[in-house]
Parts: structure tokens; sequence; C-alpha cells
């Protein structure tokens, strides 16, 4: 295999570990995040000073970053998940700059605006994939399980959803907590990727790209979120030839898909025998399917 | 001292142009509820017709002005009837208005690398910017003084607009509910329209003074972050919170980057953010939001 391959195969899996822990918060527990690259840079951050200054091994460490995302964010997420809607995206832009703004301050860790270089080159394509194989099986089970169901209750209806006796704040806070740490160790295995880490990669336009990848790939579903950031990561790679173009296609494709399929890709399904039996049930019966589908 | 009643006039001067961009996010915000992040391309849009109608055409400043707010009002109107319109029919769901404008934002800022090319361009030298003494107190640029007043006057033209004529009347109504402003016989498009037409052509005089006191580059617009930073400390939706936010901002910033350091000022901004959201998150003008079950 080609070094070219290999290494879109490695952003892929780290795009999908990176989507996927956006996914649980925005689509499935309702919450809109346009701060997510600072827990990336947290993750790349910690990983990278652990594996440079301190010699520590690289698994251990990637796992630290993840953990680390995961403090910050329940920190954070304590006292602003209080904010509904507008006012938590607001808020999670200011999130997202202001641990970007401290990368780039703090001098004397992080070695400042102009990067931190040196990182070894620990993002091997079977680490890579071995990374998103176990991530991508926690996070299909955990969507399946009690608390993936909590999650969609919050989303859905939190005011019903508490009535039922959930402690929804208590849900609010797991699910960011468990998208930090997807983002902090997509982060770390970037920092691998690249052996270089700078604030300004993870800006707001890469928290805004995580978050579109999300409503790309459909709200609230799984499957929806891998093929979204398959085919955001290869139509970016597509289009390096003419990358002049290629933001504007890229700005042009998210308002488009809001005007003509606002639900995303693949709606609120996910890939697999229901789907197809829906698909079935809906082309063979024409005029009975508009009980069901559709309804979101 | 002097550095005080220096920073303060700076410091207002810039929360001013903060305030001129705030105002129309609010006014956006307050008639469709939704974020607008393609804001901050109006103020590019602005500049840029600003710098081609003064370097290429080689107009004046009367001219190049009132054209760039021109134009960038009706781009704003444009890119709502283009980006907009079509999810607003269709459901209310503002999420999806939201990511639209994300990304109208990526298409105005991308045109304009495309088009115009990334690099920084200064602005022909058409407003004043020699230095003035005030009362032998302190020392500023007579920049800093127009753009306060030009902030003054527009702002106070808007409030005039709002409260004498009916179509203010009518976007005052549709804050309070749109729907049943569309009820009581608004033309509800049009109003839409011209609330659009009003935020791109007062984002384009924050883009001019913008573009003389920086310089006038693609990624410019995302200086709008802090005036949603402002108009969300004032109170989302709240005009007068959006001005008073954005006084306060830019008081906080100068003041920080006099006295403490100037690459704290960011920093500093977004704590005001968190702080104002986790305090009082209806913000100062703000109306209540608590959700009706």
């Amino acid at each position: 295999m080609s070094g070219y391959t290999e290494g879109i195969i490695i952003l892929l899996c780290i795009n999908a570990i990176a989507a996927m822990g956006v996914s649980v918060l925005t689509g499935f527990t309702g919450i809109f995040s346009l701060g997510h690259a600072g827990y990336m840079a947290v993750g790349a951050y910690t990983t990278a000073i652990l594996t440079v200054e301190y010699g520590v091994h690289y698994i251990p460490a990637i796992l630290l970053g993840g953990a680390m995302a995961m403090v910050i964010a329940y920190v954070i997420g304590v006292p602003t998940l209080k904010l509904m809607g507008d006012y938590y995206a607001i808020a999670s832009i200011g999130l997202g700059e202001a641990i970007r703004l401290i990368l780039e301050n703090w001098q004397s860790v992080t070695r400042g605006a102009r990067g931190y270089p040196g990182i070894e080159g620990y993002t091997t394509l079977y680490v890579s994939l071995a990374f998103f194989a176990v991530m991508a099986f926690g996070m299909f089970n955990l969507i399946n399980s009690r608390f993936g169901r909590a999650f969609k209750a919050c989303r859905d209806d939190y005011i019903a959803a508490s009535l039922l006796g959930f402690n929804t704040a208590r849900y609010r806070i797991l699910s960011l907590v468990i998208s930090a740490f997807y983002c902090g160790v997509a982060g770390a295995l970037l920092g691998g990727f690249l052996s270089f880490i700078q604030p300004i990669m993870f800006d707001m336009i890469k928290s805004t790209e995580l978050t579109s990848v999300v409503v790309f790939g459909g709200l609230g579903s799984m499957s929806g979120t891998l093929l979204g950031a398959s085919i955001i990561t290869l139509v970016t790679e597509l289009f390096r030839p003419i990358s002049q173009y290629r933001m504007l296609i890229y700005g042009a494709i998210l308002v488009l898909i809001m005007v003509i399929r606002p639900e995303g890709i693949m709606g609120q399904y996910e890939l697999g025998p229901r789907l197809f039996r829906r698909l079935k049930d809906k082309f063979s019966f024409r005029n009975r399917d508009n009980s069901e589908g559709r309804s979101s | 001292m002097e550095t005080l009643l220096q920073q303060t006039i700076n410091g207002l001067s810039l929360g001013s142009v903060y305030a001129l961009i705030a105002v129309g996010y609010s006014l956006v915000y307050s008639i469709l509820l939704f974020s607008n992040f393609a804001h901050g391309g109006f103020l590019v849009i602005g500049g840029y017709i600003c710098y081609f109608t003064l370097k290429s055409l080689g107009f004046n400043i009367w001219i190049a002005g009132f054209a760039s707010l021109v134009g960038a009002g009706f781009s704003a109107v444009l890119t709502e009837r283009l980006a907009y319109k079509p999810i607003r029919e269709r459901t209310n769901v503002t999420l999806y208005l939201l990511i639209a404008s994300m990304g109208m934002s990526i298409v105005i800022e991308n045109i304009f690398v495309i088009v115009a090319g990334g690099r920084f361009r200064a602005l022909p030298p058409v407003i004043p910017t020699h230095p003035v003494h005030i009362f032998g107190l302190a020392t500023t640029s007579a920049f800093d003084i127009l753009s306060l007043l030009a902030a003054v006057f527009f702002l106070g033209a808007l409030q005039l607009f709002l409260i004498k004529t009916k179509w203010g009347l009518a976007i005052r109504a549709a804050a309070y509910d749109l729907r049943t402003a569309g009820l009581m016989g608004v033309n509800v498009n049009l109003l839409i329209s011209i609330v659009f037409f009003v935020a791109g052509f007062l984002a384009a005089v924050g883009g001019i003074f913008l573009s003389v006191r920086y310089t006038l580059y693609p990624q410019l617009g995302m200086i709008t972050i802090k005036a949603f930073v402002a108009a969300v400390i004032g109170g989302l939706g709240s005009l007068p919170g959006a001005v008073v936010g954005s006084l306060i901002l830019g008081l906080a910033e100068m003041l920080t980057a006099g006295f403490i350091s100037s690459q704290l000022r960011d920093l500093v901004v977004f704590s005001l953010l968190i702080i104002t959201l986790l305090v009082r998150p209806q913000g100062l003008f703000g109306k209540n939001i608590s959700e009706k079950v």
C-alpha cells in the first residue's frame, strides 16, 4: 500500500473517531457544540507532552490524553450545560476558543503559537485502525444501551424525560464527557500522525467541520456519522488539486444539504437490516408508508 | 491616568464598531431566533466593495461608502433568499438555519479568497487618522472619534427607523411573535428582507471602520464572534443590550491591552462571555428565557 493511501486511511480513522464523539453529543443528546476542536487540542497536547517530555509509551499517553479531555469537559460542563440551545452553542464557541488561546499563551508548557514539534510518529495504520475499531465497537454498544436510550430521551423531550425520572442534567454531562474522550483520543492520534501540532489547527473552523460532518451524516445516526465523515474526508482529499476552491465547495455543500435534505444522508436510521426492511416496505406498499418513516 | 483616559476612548470607539455589527446580528436573532454566522461575511463584502470602488474606480469615500453599505445590504438579502428562505419555509428547526449560515460564511469568505486573494490590504487613507489632543489630557486619533460619531449616528438612525416608521413597528411586532405579525397582515418575507438589509448595511459600516483600524482580508469576518459575544452579554435579541454589551467588551479589551497584555485581550472577551452565561444567562437586558411546557 502506498504511503498516500495509508495516510488517507489514517486520516479517515481519526476523523471518524472525532465525529463519533461529536455525534453522541449533538446527534443523540441534542446538544449543539461549536467548540469540540478544543477537546481535540487538549488530547493532542497532553499526549505530545507526555510522550516527548516524560517518555511515556504512546498507548497510555493517548488514553491519558482522552482522560484529560474528559476531566476538562467535566469541569466546564457542570456549570455550562445548564444552558440550552443557542446559548450553549455560543458558550461552546467561547470555551473552545478559550482553550486554544490558553494553549497559545502558555509558552512554558505548550511552546505557544509556533506549535509543538518532534512528536514521535506513533499513529501507524494499524494503531489507528485498532483504535477506530475498539472505539466504534464501544460507541455502537453505548448508543444501544440504557445510556443511549437516556441520551435520546434527553434530546427528544428533556422535560418529559426528567418527569419520567431520568436525571437529565447527569446524562447531558455524561454525554459531553464521553464525546470529549473521543475527541481527545482523535486529537492525540492526529498529533502522532503529523508529528507536529499547533493551536491554530484546533480553531473554530475545525469545530464547525466536526459538527457539520455529523449533521451531514444525519443527526441521530451513528452509521450516518461514519458515512458523513468518510465522504467529507474523501471529498476534501479529492479536491486537493484545486485546493483554492476546496473550502468554497465545502461551504456550498453544507448550505445545499440544509436546503435539500436537512435531516442528513441517513436521517435517524442506522445502516442495517432494519433500514433495508423499511426501504423494502416503502417501495412495495407505496400508499402505506406515510404513517411511518419520515416523521422526524 | 493618561493611559486610562486614552484606552477608555479607544475602547469606546472599538466598542461602538462592535455595536454596529452586534445590533444587526441581534436584530436578525430577534426575528428568526437563530445565530446568523454569515453576518461576518456581510462585513467583509462591505469592506471589499469599499476598497475596490476607492482603488479601481477612483471614487471618493462618500460614494464608495454608500456603494459598500447598499451592496452589503443587498448581499445580505440575497443570502437570506438563497440559503435561509427555503429552509425556514419548510421547517421551524432553527438548527438547520444555523448550519446553513455557517456554510454561507465559509462560502463568502472563500469567494473573496479566490477573487481578491488572501493577502492583507490597506484601505487608501480616506479616513483621517492624525492625532487629536483632548483638552491636553489625552491624545487619541481622529479616527477613533470619527468611528464613535459614525456609530452614534447610524445607531440613532436605526432607533428612529424602528420607532417612527410603519416598518419599524412591524419589525418590533415581529420580534415578539413573527407568526402573529404575519397573521395581522405584515408581509413576512418583505419584513425579513428589510431586516437582513439593515443588518448587512450596519455590518458594512463596521466593516469599513474595522478595515481601516486593522487591514482588510477575507477572514476579517471572524471578528464578528466578538460581536456575538457582545450580543449575548447584552441579551440576545435586545438592541440596547447589544450596544451596552459591545461597549463593555470594547472597554474590557482595550483596558486589558493597555494595562495587562495585549495577548490576553481575547481571553478576557471569552471569559466575560462565560461568566455572563453562568451568572445571568439571559444577559443584561434579555427577556427571561425559561421555557414553557
